[in-house]
């Protein structure tokens, strides 16, 4: 039988059939941001007329770094990945580990990696792997004004000392930076940990936060914002905000990216800026975190040789100069950087070329999202002032430890490790009690209450009822509103009984938000307690009343011996049902807190919820779920056992 | 003398009760600046349907009202028909059996909807349902029908059994003494419960959250819940208060339009759980 005719015959047809223009025709696709300026137009333009038969199809994705992400995880997912993937530093990782992406030193060996600078290609290896080819490049750095400042500072010290002499807050402050709780916040501060000679990860993955180093890092940018050197706003700031802030003449010194660079010669500042590496501790060396994108190639795709012809010219000087010229990019051919055209027409570039070259990647680990994570809000929480240097870096270390040991090792053991595990579970278990006492005092004497023979006692019946029936993650809505400062009407309410003597920032402290969560839960769930409890007084026997009030038993006396007993069956259910629910708490805490400040009122459904849905350890977390539904039926069985009365027993 | 401070205690608690929903409705009648103004205004100086109009015209509250709509008018309807059935297919069997059965139901009642989340969002992902109206329906029904079931099955019972036999008799099928004889007399109890199923799947938050991931399908709560900024300066809080205020309003009218009957039917119930 000539099967390989027939095949080939039967391929044709199907090409014929569906219009392919030609044969060996290779489409690769690529997905980037919305190509302003042409620029990928240019260079895949270019490509296509030296490659006939190589086809390039530039996706415009969404500008949310995150959002293309999430479209590259789906296209590998989905079996069909665009066959170009190109890929934020901070991704590589991840998609390597996950199997991908196809390893590249075969086309560029190492060798060649001289070629480009040093932290770009750092930032592609994985595993003893290149999996990324850099395109353009990006560094964090210290702008400066040169017309105020004649000596720029190198270690934190003369920052400081420059500070104090030259800076007037507030009409000019010292120093803006980028301090919200974001991706931007880790990469300003593993500068200062770099820079104070520190490191995240060592290269035998120990984690190294609970270091000497951390703590000097740490309390050096607490220190910019308790000395007023940095805004108080900062903790707030992106990039732009800071470079709005820099650009308004309100401060000397601005960390930054090099597109700030051209924003600044279009504004009053045009001559006026500088810039240096980022100071460091004395005695270390300057850091900056590297940025930039690359190129690398999806696993599965049809024709890998195209793809890499396509990278090959992508990254080449060709390409990376048209990048640079239509878009601004930065590229990450060392030799562009002696280039005479774009050194004429970009002079800081001699500066910025030492910056690029002490650059270095984030931790290049699969797990980078939640180690960033982990960073973020400790880092803030020292900026914001509620942990102490010491205090975050004791939770970085030990929680990213616990995070890196606990993906090796098995569920149970991994119980042990998870050090997020540990802390909400302590928050869970103090929420619920410093949440259920107050629930049942309340909810008892409201049932005594509306149970009273009183006229109009169904309309507090009524009033009693509402909380309960309203929506929780609503209400927790309200009650931000009404805990807020300064618009709050809770700190007006005690401020002006005298209470407080000052307004006070609730939600933004670690006790204050335990009380908001805790006091907004007793007023949501006591009328339920009351509900239940009002049940049983109603069960009282009216004749049993009387024969203890014949006997002349005081109020005091009949509840203790008549009423109590009789209502113990409703206070166990009640009792079960508010711990189970107050353990499980989601609705409330994730709209009022967010579980923050710094991790302060997360529970265990918080994190349990961010395991399956943010962090992609959905196995993991639906066996923690399994464990908690048992540990919270074990506590209603012990709860029957310990609260059924003897004589009860007998029935 | 007694009365007086009894009275008062009750005023107390009443307010307590209330006030956070009356500060909301307080603050959504604002005008947009007196919202943010210092000192703090307890009665709006002039009213102003601003934030109100605001909450509709510049975002899809009318969307996300509607998205609740549909959600929790399904899963009444739904709780309601299966209630009812086993409701009444346990009024058959004696007490004793019927009410170990329903003791399980409300174990599963109990186990709070954070710890349903992850496996409800796994067999919906399972199903094609997640975005999708029915995802939502067919999970509320699911959390809802153990309390309908409890609430229906005591009222039913409290029908005599001699009407049953009466009716088959009369030649009529088990179906139709369901919906003919017993549904009918038992009115207030299935409004009750249809209240009570609609009040909390228009509640519930997390779930929703999970399983309509789409701005589109939002449902009101979850809309709500989305609304942020940056800083307390930046946050719409007078549009929030406005959509706080029109979310909540109905629940308080059906809890005030079936008080008596609400809390009878939750005690009677509590008394056997």
């Amino acid at each position: 039988m000539p099967v390989a005719p027939t095949i080939a015959l039967l391929l044709l047809l199907v090409l014929l059939l569906s219009g392919s223009p030609a044969l060996g025709l290779t489409t690769l696709r690529m997905l980037g941001p919305e190509d302003v300026g042409g620029a990928w137009a240019e260079v895949i333009r270019r490509f296509e007329a030296r490659n006939p038969g190589i086809k390039v199809q530039y996706i415009s994705g969404p500008w949310s770094t995150d959002e293309r992400q999430n479209m590259y995880i789906r296209s590998f997912l989905g079996k069909d990945p665009f066959e170009l993937v190109y890929m934020d530093v901070i991704w590589t990782a991840k998609f390597a580990s996950e199997g991908w992406l196809l390893p590249l030193e075969g086309w560029l060996p190492p060798e060649r990696w001289e070629e480009f600078l040093p932290g770009d290609i750092q930032a592609g290896l994985y595993d003893g792997h290149l999996w990324r080819v850099p395109v353009r490049s990006d560094a964090g750095m210290l702008y400066y004004r040169k017309d105020l400042v004649k000596e720029p500072p190198r270690t934190w010290a003369e920052l400081e000392a420059t500070c104090r002499a030259l800076a007037r807050p507030p009409e000019l402050y010292c120093m803006v930076f980028q301090g919200m709780q974001y991706e931007g916040l880790v990469c300003n501060y593993l500068e200062h940990l770099w820079g104070a000679g520190g490191q995240v990860i060592t290269p035998e993955e120990e984690v190294a936060l609970l270091s000497e180093e951390n703590i000097r890092a740490l309390g050096f940018m607490r220190r910019l914002l308790q000395q007023g050197f940095a805004p108080r706003g900062v903790i707030t700031f992106q990039e732009q905000h800071s470079l709005e802030f820099f650009q308004a003449g309100r401060a000397l010194f601005m960390r930054n990216w090099p597109y700030a660079w051209r924003l600044l010669q279009d504004s009053p500042l045009r001559g006026k800026v500088g810039i240096v590496p980022m100071v460091h501790a004395p005695g270390g060396r300057p850091a900056a975190t590297l940025g930039g994108w690359g190129l690398g190639i999806a696993k599965g795709a049809k024709d890998p040789e195209a793809a890499w012809r396509f990278i090959e010219f992508a990254t080449s000087e060709e390409a990376q100069r048209i990048l640079h010229e239509r878009r601004g990019a930065v590229p990450s051919r060392r030799a562009l950087f002696e280039d005479p055209e774009i050194l004429r027409r970009n002079p800081h570039y001699g500066n910025l070329y030492q910056v690029l070259l002490s650059a270095r990647p984030r931790p290049v680990h699969p797990e980078y999202p939640r180690i960033s994570a982990i960073l973020q809000k400790h880092a803030s929480a020292v900026l914001v002032g509620i942990e102490s240097p010491q205090e975050a870096a004791g939770h970085m270390h030990r929680a990213i430890e616990g995070l890196l040991k606990g993906r090796k090792a098995s569920w149970p053991r991994r119980l042990l490790l998870d050090y997020d595990l540990h802390r909400t579970l302590l928050n869970t278990v103090l929420f619920t009690a410093l949440s259920v006492p107050p629930e049942f005092l309340l909810g008892l004497l409201m049932a005594l209450l509306v149970n009273a023979p009183l006229r109009g006692r169904n309309l507090g019946r009524l009033g009693v009822l509402i909380p309960w029936a309203l929506p929780t993650a609503v209400m927790a809505m309200a009650w931000q509103w009404m805990f807020s400062n300064p618009f709050g009407v809770i700190n007006d309410l005690l401020v002006r009984a005298g209470l407080l003597s000052a307004p006070l920032d609730w939600l933004s402290s670690p006790a204050g938000a335990m009380f908001a969560a805790v006091f907004a839960d007793v007023w949501k769930t006591t009328p339920f307690v009351s509900i239940i409890l009002l049940a049983g007084l109603q069960a009282v026997p009216r004749e049993l009343k009387e024969s203890f009030q014949m006997e002349g038993a005081g109020a005091a006396k009949q509840f203790l011996h008549l009423t109590l007993p009789l209502l113990m069956p409703y206070i166990r259910v009640a009792l079960i049902f508010r711990l189970i629910h107050a353990a499980g708490i989601f609705d409330l805490i994730w709209v009022l807190t967010k579980g923050g400040p710094a991790d302060s009122t997360r529970t265990l459904s918080l994190y349990i919820y961010d395991l399956a849905f943010r962090y992609g350890e959905l196995p993991y977390a639906l066996w923690l779920t399994a464990l908690f539904l048992l540990a919270l039926m074990l506590l209603s069985v012990i709860i029957l056992r310990v609260l059924t009365l003897r004589y009860e027993r007998v029935f | 003398m007694k009365k007086v401070a009894l009275y008062a205690l009750l005023a107390l608690a009443g307010l307590y009760c209330l006030w956070p929903f009356l500060w909301t409705v307080l603050t959504a009648l604002k005008s947009p600046q007196e919202v943010f103004a210092l000192p703090i205004t307890y009665w709006p100086r002039e009213l102003s349907l601003e934030n109100l109009q605001g909450v509709f015209y510049k975002r899809p509250f009318g969307r996300y009202v509607l998205n609740s709509l549909v959600v929790a008018g399904g899963a009444t309807v739904l709780s309601i028909f299966l209630g009812s059935a086993v409701g009444y297919r346990l009024r058959l069997r004696p007490l004793q059996s019927a009410m170990a059965l329903q003791r399980w139901l409300l174990v599963g009642a109990i186990v709070p909807p954070a710890l349903l989340v992850i496996p409800l969002f796994v067999l919906m992902k399972k199903l094609q349902l997640v975005n999708n109206y029915l995802g939502l329906i067919l999970s509320y029904t699911f959390l809802n029908l153990p309390f309908a079931v409890w609430m229906l099955h005591a009222a039913f019972r409290q029908l005599p059994r001699e009407l049953d036999e009466a009716a088959l008799l009369d030649g009529l099928s088990r179906w139709g003494i369901l919906w003919r004889i017993i549904m009918p007399l038992s009115r207030p109890a299935l409004a009750v419960t249809a209240t009570l199923v609609f009040i909390f799947s228009w509640n519930e938050f997390i779930i929703a959250l999970t399983l309509m991931p789409q701005q589109e399908m939002y449902t009101v709560p979850v809309g709500i819940a989305m609304l942020s900024g940056v800083s307390v300066y930046e946050m719409p809080w007078g549009e929030i208060n406005a959509a706080v205020a029109i979310t909540t309003l109905p629940v308080i009218l059906l809890i005030a339009a079936f008080q008596r009957w609400i809390i009878e039917g939750l005690t009677r119930g509590a008394v056997k759980a």
